[in-house]
């Protein structure tokens, strides 16, 4: 989808940058909570319970008269599934204010340096996300300064987004691993220190995974990639083969990116207390709990972009046997995308509630011995299907 | 310029998966256990001593404070230790209710094993899995005799009262849900990768050690020794059921859980039994209203759901309390299999045997 290029003045891309960098952090901040009541909610019903059911949908608030009427009829309320959804303007303000304790010993301006970092790398990423290929909508003609300018689907369009992506998303292990340092107590220290070596061993397949769209698509912006990938045009039809193997090892290298189960060994509750965010409390800790489930939604979303057929409804370029004049299921549309990021969120849940921890020498044999040969051969696979077909 | 440094940890007394207060002082090399020494005490209330101090009727109350996810078992044994202390005949129907419900509980202790064992792994589905077949045996012990967790089941003689009425139902629909439960955890775990990754091979202790180190129940069964007091020296009415005993040769953190699952399978068998031979009859034997005791020395073994819970009473001349009670605790000795369980392995393994010991600190520390 060519963007035809309006020329704007100085003022008019300040103003339409921030606007933009505005809209996706509101968004961001609306998912981030959001995928925490939903985490609240799937695995308790994955776990047969309810999960969180305070706050609204009880017997008292402004649906309290309604649910009171509906429980008296022996029916459970039409809220019920959503019972608890301010839960997470609960636990914001819980996290806002606590009391933020900075241990004795610690180390004081790393250890608040820690969670900023963590907190940068994680939404820095954004900027180079393209949630829609072109433009989304244009400003309205009366409003002043920006009237009329096109309203993108990306923040910035790069041409080497993925290596900055890329590039970003390894500095939050600093964040990790600084905050755990300058905590100066034991239990962070283990934790940082298998974070560490988690990080490192699974940047190297997450990034040779990716380097199939990389050499199918032959380009390096999260755009462009996202486009050819979709709409499979110029795909070979054996490329899905490459495709398909990159998403498993992708998704599964982001689980250990991300410190989730079954990679959440930083973290391991029963094992290391809280991991590397022992120490922390209040915001602080906030700052890397959002840290967290902003890297799920990186994660969701280069997966979507690459691989499920970002923008378009079929994934792995199956796009092509559509014709792109069939209405709706034709044509590019950010709820594609929204849906299949809400679909890989799930699976993020999905899999806390099923799997149990790997040990930290079973962590590495799964990524050197098992996930870096396998992208290396799928790598060739694709390379092979790109130039000899 | 670089210092190599060995690590020394506290893990525990507060700690999410020492189950209770278990302090381990771990000396760590990178995450690999050097040297462990397993510290107890902090639950220490001296329940022996206090014992001695209270009459046979009033001991019990403090039986049901040791192992306390069990405690209908810490009940049998104290009841039936008294009771052959003074040589008492306990009707027959009285010993079915106490095998039923002991079976019960070594279910109710089983599925805790399994929740928090799994959980500590990490896999947190089966902890409520898990918890909510207990709930169902709670609400059993609740029927029965009013607590869901400090019983005091059992009076010296037999029973305080006859079961309420509809509680062979409920029992009874319980054993008809139970069996799929259990396959349920199974779906969940047994042909898992990584809970076979985690436990196959981790925390090995060979039949050879545990007789050393005195080690019974689940983990001894799971080395190849098929040692159950319920077979070796009948008590309750298990001389009349009809079980096997699970054994595996691994030894291991996994052979272990199979033991468990097995054994869980059998408790179902033997509660089913229970239900459907309950005689009819009084479930109290005439006894007088004070015991007074001879000069005399009883040890009585039962098999608690950790292992060989024992009672040693002493008894002197026209005694009303008990001269010396001692208990053979299953967890304090088993616990001492830790060290040699994961010294040399990683961290992670720490809480995998930890878990796969299922220690229960009120017994540890009495």
């Amino acid at each position: 989808m060519p963007t035809q290029a309006i020329p704007m003045t100085l003022t008019q891309t300040l103003i339409m940058g921030v606007i933009q960098i505005l809209a996706v952090l509101i968004v961001i901040f609306i998912i981030v909570p959001l995928t925490t009541f939903a985490e609240r909610k799937v695995i308790g019903y994955i776990q047969v319970r309810l999960g969180a059911t305070r706050l609204a949908g009880g017997h008292v608030g402004i649906t309290g008269p309604m649910n009171r009427i509906m429980w008296g009829m022996g029916k459970v309320p039409m809220l019920s599934i959503l019972r608890g959804l301010p839960i997470f303007i609960a636990d914001a303000l819980k996290l806002i204010t606590k009391e933020d304790i900075i241990p004795a010993k610690a180390d004081r301006g790393v250890f608040t340096l820690a969670p900023i970092i963590s907190v940068m790398a994680a939404f820095g990423v954004f900027a180079c996300v393209a949630y829609y290929p072109g433009v989304m909508f244009y400003m309205p003609k009366s409003w002043p300064v920006i009237g009329g300018l096109p309203f993108q689907g990306f923040i910035t369009d790069v041409n080497v987004g993925l290596l900055f992506i890329l590039g970003l998303a390894s500095v939050g292990v600093y964040g990790i691993v600084l905050g755990a340092w300058a905590s100066n107590s034991k239990y962070p220290l283990l934790g940082s220190l298998r974070s560490a070596a988690q990080i490192v061993s699974y940047e190297v397949p997450l990034t040779l995974s990716l380097l199939v769209p990389v050499l199918l698509s032959g380009s390096l912006s999260f755009k462009d990639m996202s486009v050819a990938l979709s709409t499979g045009k110029d795909l070979n039809p054996l490329a899905i083969i490459p495709l398909f193997i990159g998403f498993f090892v992708y998704l599964t290298c982001g689980f250990a990116e991300t410190n989730r189960v079954p990679f959440d060994l930083a973290e391991a509750e029963t094992e290391l207390v809280a991991g590397f965010h022992t120490e922390y409390s209040g915001m602080k800790f906030g700052f890397f709990y959002l840290a967290e489930y902003a890297n799920m939604i990186v994660v969701s979303s280069l997966a979507t972009a690459f691989f499920l057929g970002g923008h378009y409804l079929l994934p792995f370029g199956l796009q092509r046997f559509i014709p792109a004049t069939m209405p709706i299921i034709g044509g590019p549309s950010f709820f594609f995308f929204f849906a299949k990021i809400l679909c890989i969120l799930f699976v993020f849940l999905w899999v806390r509630a099923t799997l149990p921890r790997y040990r930290y020498d079973q962590l590495m044999d799964v990524g050197w011995k098992y996930l870096i040969p396998l992208t290396l051969v799928n790598l060739f696979l694709a390379a092979i299907i790109r130039f000899a077909f | 310029m670089f210092k190599n440094e060995e690590m020394e940890i506290n893990l525990g007394p507060q700690h999410p998966s020492t189950h209770g207060v278990l302090r381990v002082k771990l000396r760590l090399d990178g995450e690999t256990v050097t040297h462990c020494t397993p510290v107890i005490g902090y639950l220490h209330r001296g329940v022996e001593k206090i014992c001695e101090n209270k009459t046979y009727f009033q001991g019990q109350v403090w039986t049901d404070r040791m192992d306390y996810v069990a405690s209908i078992s810490n009940n049998l044994g104290w009841a039936e230790g008294v009771e052959k202390l003074f040589g008492i005949e306990v009707p027959r129907r009285a010993k079915y209710i106490r095998t039923m419900l002991t079976e019960q509980n070594r279910l109710a202790s089983h599925l805790l094993w399994l929740a928090t064992h799994a959980l500590d792994i990490g896999a947190m589905t089966v902890f409520l899995y898990a918890f909510r077949e207990r709930e169902y045996l709670l609400d059993l012990f609740e029927a029965f005799c009013g607590a869901r967790l400090t019983t005091t089941a059992f009076r010296i003689g037999g029973l305080r009262e006859d079961l309420p009425p509809g509680f062979i139902k409920k029992a009874q629909a319980f054993q008809d849900l139970f069996l799929d439960c259990v396959d349920e955890y199974e779906t969940l775990l047994t042909e898992n990768r990584i809970w076979k990754k985690r436990t196959i091979g981790v925390a090995k202790l060979n039949a050879e050690d545990c007789i050393a180190l005195g080690v019974t129940g689940p983990v001894l069964r799971a080395a190849g020794v098929p040692y159950d007091i319920r077979k070796a020296f009948p008590n309750a009415a298990y001389a009349e059921m009809d079980f096997e005993i699970p054994t595996r040769t691994e030894a291991d953190t996994y052979a272990r859980y199979l033991v468990r699952l097995a054994e869980m399978r059998q408790s179902h068998r033997i509660i089913q039994q229970c239900i459907d031979g309950l005689p009819e009859g009084p479930v109290m034997a005439k006894i007088p209203k004070i015991l007074k005791s001879e000069v005399n020395e009883v040890y009585h073994p039962i098999e608690a759901p950790k292992g060989e819970l024992g009672y040693y009473f002493v008894g002197e001349k026209g005694g009303l309390n008990p001269y010396r009670m001692h208990v053979r605790a299953p967890s304090f000795v088993n616990l001492q299999a830790l060290p040699k369980m994961i010294e040399g392995r990683l961290l992670a393994d720490v809480i995998a045997a930890i878990g796969t010991l299922d220690v229960v600190l009120g017994e540890i520390d009495r």
